[in-house]
């Protein structure tokens, strides 16, 4: 049941992200400035929240474990921490190729775009570190810990634009008084946002049956050494 | 009061062990000027360079000689099970933490000021000039390093692979800090003082070290006992 | 040679869907590996018990 229910939600993602592109790649024009580039933002920025909202969801799921110390909530970490990292990597790669046709260069070391690469290494060093401690409960317990410690750095990325001058633009979506993206656009990079924090989700519930697979896994495996 | 107290005891205990020895802290400060040495050899900066770098410069060698301290901070009380008999004492783990941040601190800072008279010499840098306001750089950002460093220290404690996995979870975490420390001492330590765009940066470090200092002595608990 | 910048608007598209492709079969990989070593201990515990 909860299988077809999954199956369901992902051919509606599906459809709504094949119909969003046609939108994007065939119906809007170009923009006036950037030529055809501006449409990598329809992907860079729902990336970037949906990075976001999962780094949010693995804090949530190590608070949730020191409290209740229940193993699921350390996979529900593990699971929203991976997906953290594959949008981060999309954002950063997306960005880097905007830039290196507006800005001309590839990378700068401006303040939201070295804290947004602080924080995805953070993470990837929380994967690493998990890999080193084999017994579980100590391994939940730590990666918990660092988890929480790693927090901080997202939401110093997010508000970096706030509080420093960057090179990285300004919001273009929330800023209020012109400025920002054209109104005809705008639909375009919120209906993908729905697809992918949708997508984000569908794939965090896959990875996290598959770590809770896993410690059955190994609870079978203790038990045939009984054996 | 008492836990602070209790803090206090543990520091006390650490930087004696540590003047008896005196292992670390060479170690440290050795490692720090060889590389301030090799920098000077490898760009040999003319002053106007050095102006531009000098900020970024102090900094690396300061957090690499940190991760030397950190590293021993807690597995110093490895052998003889001496860092379980502290677990399991009446003292909150918070106070051991924070008394464990107090020693390293000061042993970080001691190596601080031994360098800066050496860059002031090998560079040609006055660094005296604004020396008070370089001085509280320097104890903000260098309690961020500690308090940061000192936490992971104690996660990595009993690892095997701790000297590789402290600085890959540490320098990610203490990138802010470091980064509001590089602005500001790259104008303080060659005597030019701080202009009110600057404050943006003193206000990080000082938010840097109450969340960080919150968080630690929250789920330092967590991470010695369970 | 691209004032529209069509080109790079392409790689853009093409490394946003690369990764989640790519994060999609690391995902699937793990599963079939999940379901694999599944089956195989639970044949041996049925022929452990079986003893």
């Amino acid at each position: 049941m909860r299988e077809k229910l999954i199956y369901l939600i992902a051919v509606g993602v599906a459809i709504l992200l094949v119909a969003n592109l046609y939108n994007i790649l065939l119906v809007l024009p170009d923009e006036a400035n950037q030529g055809a580039i501006w449409r990598i933002f329809t992907f860079h920025f729902p990336s970037a929240m949906s990075a976001g909202l999962c780094s949010f969801l693995a804090l949530i799921g190590s608070m949730m474990y020191l409290w209740r110390r229940n193993l699921w909530w350390d996979a529900f970490a593990v699971s929203a921490t991976e997906l953290t990292l594959a949008f981060g990597a999309i954002v950063l790669i997306t960005g880097m190729i905007w830039a290196r046709i507006i800005w001309g260069i590839w990378w700068a070391w401006d303040a939201r775009l070295t804290s947004t690469l602080v924080s995805w290494l953070a993470y990837a060093a929380y994967l690493i570190f998990r890999k080193a401690i084999e017994e579980p409960t100590a391994r939940a317990r730590y990666s918990a810990v660092i988890s929480i410690l790693t927090f901080p750095g997202v939401i110093i990325s997010w508000k970096s634009i706030e509080w420093w001058r960057t090179q990285h633009p300004g919001p273009v979506l929330t800023i209020r008084g012109g400025g920002g993206m054209a109104p005809g656009m705008q639909p375009a990079a919120y209906w993908n946002l729905l697809a992918l924090a949708v997508f984000a989700m569908i794939l965090l519930s896959i990875r996290l049956r598959q770590e809770n697979s896993q410690r059955l896994i190994d609870g079978f495996r203790r038990q045939v050494h009984e054996i | 009061m008492r836990f602070l107290r209790q803090s206090l005891v543990i520091a006390g205990k650490d930087l004696r062990a540590e003047l008896r020895g005196k292992e670390t802290i060479n170690a440290s400060l050795s490692f720090s000027v060889v590389i301030l040495l090799l920098f000077s050899f490898a760009f040999d900066p003319s002053a106007e360079e050095t102006r531009a770098i000098c900020g970024g410069l102090l900094w690396l060698v300061f957090a690499f000689a940190g991760a030397l301290i950190l590293n021993r901070s807690f597995s110093r009380d490895q052998p003889n099970d001496c860092l379980d008999v502290l677990i399991s004492s009446p003292m909150p783990p918070a106070a051991l933490f924070l008394g464990k941040v107090f020693a390293n601190m000061v042993l970080l800072l001691t190596v601080e000021l031994i360098c800066l008279p050496i860059f002031g010499l090998f560079y040609n840098v006055n660094w005296t000039r604004q020396f008070g306001m370089l001085f509280l750089v320097l104890l903000l950002a260098t309690w961020g390093l500690t308090v940061v460093g000192t936490m992971f220290s104690a996660l990595t404690v009993n690892m095997r692979l701790r000297e590789l996995m402290l600085p890959t979870l540490v320098y990610p975490t203490m990138i802010p800090a470091l980064l509001g420390a590089i602005q500001l001492t790259t104008l303080l330590a060659v005597g030019e003082p701080i202009t009110p765009d600057d404050y943006a940066w003193l206000r990080l470090l000082v938010g840097f070290d109450v969340i960080y200092t919150l968080l630690g002595l929250a789920l330092v608990d967590t991470v010695l006992v369970g | 040679m691209d004032s529209r910048n069509f080109t790079y608007m392409f790689y853009g598209f093409a490394a946003a869907w690369a990764i989640l492709v790519i994060y999609v079969i690391t995902l699937v990989s793990r599963e079939r590996k999940i379901h694999q070593e599944m089956s195989r201990l639970q044949k041996l515990i049925e022929e452990g018990s079986r003893k």
